[in-house]
């Protein structure tokens, strides 16, 4: 691959190392995510899978990916991964693997296993500085299993197991990964899939673990048409809620700022789990709440005064 | 007792319409259960549910392999080789479809031996409701087949609805809905011999090696076999007139099922194509129009 940044999205490979028949629900953000990812990481890879939605994309005799595909319990899939990796580079030692056709290792999870179960073994993996890709689909629930809070769930969303609203914030899983200073730790979106490529073009470079978080929009568990998935990931974006950055080796820079933010009521209005905010009548209190966090992240870094 | 199977696809409402039959039917007095069974797959995907309704006690339990009553809200499940929703339906049982086609023309088509009633609740959901979930409809046509009195249906809609939304506005017209399609539908009589089957009871599994009794998978996007166009209800259609090879909705398509013609004019394959439709609500010259699925064929442009 050139290491030219990609300026637009013309520019993007055409080739897919994911296709369709996936029994993903329509208008799935973090199959996009995957999509673009798969893209740039190219065919040669090994997916170690995290127990979540992602599960069911490989699902006997049905596979949509060019490349291998490994399972695993929700809190383990770094674990597999060092296996996969150790077995690989045992191969090539023995020479019975050209170097040349060495596979590259990708863990995929959704938020549920990334932000709670997964947490020690991922921290452990980053802590060996084991070489291989990690991806994070984030919907900010356990959407498998009909949408129930998790690490990754923010404040006042609606859940199966939130119902009134969650009372306190998300975790920074991003803050949490990058005080073990990895080589390449980056947050992305499905509606910047420019950005998207050049981090992992970036990634590409460093050894060790490379890290993705996705915020990726969930239809059924956002209450949200799923011709509206691209228009919200962006939206939260736009509106400061999900800030596109990444870290080498612990410095944190950001990729995009919007020029102009938009209110973080824009992106709450469009969906299901945020309604009780709206309906019956306005919580003038929450939603001033919520727009003030967005903006306390972004004074934080001198880009709101 | 009364046997029903429900067949629709995730999203659509079959477990809802399940228990507005079974709360129906208990307000009318009787012994109900009803239950759903998901498999391992997503909204869109094929589902079923089930309820049972007797007079008496009912001992049965279980997934109903032998309805007397079946109910399809989802044409294109007839076609589909894992929902196979007219299996093990009883002889003088009832079939309700939601298509726009008579019932002779369905009898003749898919070859099915039993009483058919057909009606386009899609549609009246769309038109009644603005949306294609048609839960409170099938459970609706499931009540009057049954026969199960106006009154019950209306309250059991309101039970079961209060407990999903909030909205009473949305409530009233679900209602409205429902009793509409119930007085549409004329009543039938069913009368289904019942036949039982003894079996062993003893199943045995084949014990294979490995190679064989292990789930690898060794082939490459073996999904393709898998055809998902059947999930939409809408398809995107293009405008090459106003298109301007912008590739937005080639990227933008979740599935990546839009790809380029020989002239550079994105084209969609709906052998997989879920009908998400981001690439009609993204396209910035809004040349792609959502084509209301009927069938075979498609009948109504709705305007972006």
């Amino acid at each position: 691959m050139s290491t030219e940044p990609i300026k637009s999205i013309k520019d993007l490979p055409l080739d897919e190392n994911l296709f369709p028949g996936t029994p993903a629900c329509a208008g799935c953000g973090g199959l996009l995510t995957l999509r673009h990812c798969l893209k740039m990481l190219g065919d040669k890879v090994v997916i170690v899978n995290a127990a979540g939605c992602f599960t069911l994309l490989s699902i006997y005799p049905f596979t949509p990916f060019k490349s291998s595909w490994l399972y695993t319990a929700m809190a383990c899939a770094p674990a597999g991964a060092q296996g996969v990796r150790d077995a690989l580079d045992i191969l090539i030692e023995k020479g019975k693997l050209n170097p040349g056709d060495d596979l590259k290792v990708l863990v995929l999870t959704g938020d549920g296993a990334a932000y709670d179960m997964g947490l020690s073994s991922t921290s452990g993996a980053i802590y060996r500085n084991l070489d291989f890709y990690y991806i994070c689909y984030d919907n900010e629930a356990y959407g498998n299993t009909g949408f129930q809070q998790s690490g990754a769930t923010p404040f006042a969303s609606r859940t199966k197991t939130t119902p009134i609203g969650k009372d306190f914030p998300k975790k920074d899983l991003f803050e949490i990964w990058n005080s073990h200073k990895p080589p390449y730790l980056a947050t992305i979106s499905p509606a910047y899939p420019v950005d998207l490529a050049n981090k992992f073009k970036k990634a590409e470079q460093y050894k060790g673990p490379k890290l993705f978080i996705s915020l990726t929009p969930c239809p059924p568990g956002w209450s949200t048409d799923p011709s509206h998935t691209f228009k919200l990931a962006k939206l939260a974006v736009d509106t400061g809620i999900w800030a596109l950055k990444e870290s080498v080796s612990g410095e944190v820079k950001h990729t995009f700022v919007p020029g102009k933010f938009k209110p973080v009521e824009e992106y709450l209005k469009e969906q299901g789990r945020f309604s009780h905010l709206f309906k019956p009548e306005r919580k003038e209190e929450t939603l001033g709440k919520i727009q003030e966090m967005v903006n306390e992240y972004w004074k934080q870094y001198g880009v709101l005064l | 007792m009364l046997k029903l199977r429900f067949h629709g696809r995730g999203g659509q409402g079959a477990k809802v319409a399940s228990r507005i039959t079974g709360t129906a039917a208990f307000l009318e007095g009787c012994h109900v259960q009803d239950f759903p069974l998901y498999g391992a797959e997503r909204r869109g995907a094929p589902i079923s549910a089930f309820t049972r309704i007797s007079r008496g006690t009912i001992m049965e339990r279980g997934v109903i392999p032998n309805p007397d009553i079946t109910i399809v809200m989802d044409q294109t499940l007839l076609s589909d080789p894992q929902a196979e929703p007219l299996a093990g339906l009883k002889k003088n049982g009832v079939v309700f479809i939601n298509t726009p086609d008579s019932p002779a023309q369905v009898k003749d088509e898919y070859n099915i031996d039993a009483q058919v009633v057909t009606l386009d609740i899609t549609n009246i959901g769309l038109d009644m409701l603005g949306s294609p979930i048609i839960s409170t409809l099938a459970g609706a046509v499931a009540s009057r087949i049954v026969g199960i009195g106006e009154e019950s249906l209306k309250n059991a809609v309101e039970k079961e609805l209060s407990k999903i939304i909030t909205d009473q506005k949305l409530i009233a017209k679900n209602i409205e809905a429902a009793i509409y399609c119930f007085r549409t539908l004329e009543l039938l009589k069913i009368k289904t011999i019942q036949t039982t089957q003894r079996q062993d009871s003893v199943i045995r599994m084949p014990f294979e090696p490995a190679k064989i009794s292990t789930p690898s998978i060794n082939t490459t996007a073996s999904s393709l076999l898998k055809r998902t166009g059947n999930w939409r209800l809408f398809k995107p259609f293009w405008d090459h007139d106003v298109c301007t090879k912008c590739m937005i909705c080639v990227t933008r398509c979740p599935e990546g099922c839009i790809s380029l013609n020989e002239q550079g004019f994105p084209v969609a394959d709906y052998e997989h194509c879920k009908g998400c439709m981001i690439c009609a609500e993204e396209c910035p010259k809004k040349g792609i129009k959502a084509v209301r699925e009927s069938g075979s064929d498609s009948v109504e442009v709705m305007g972006t």
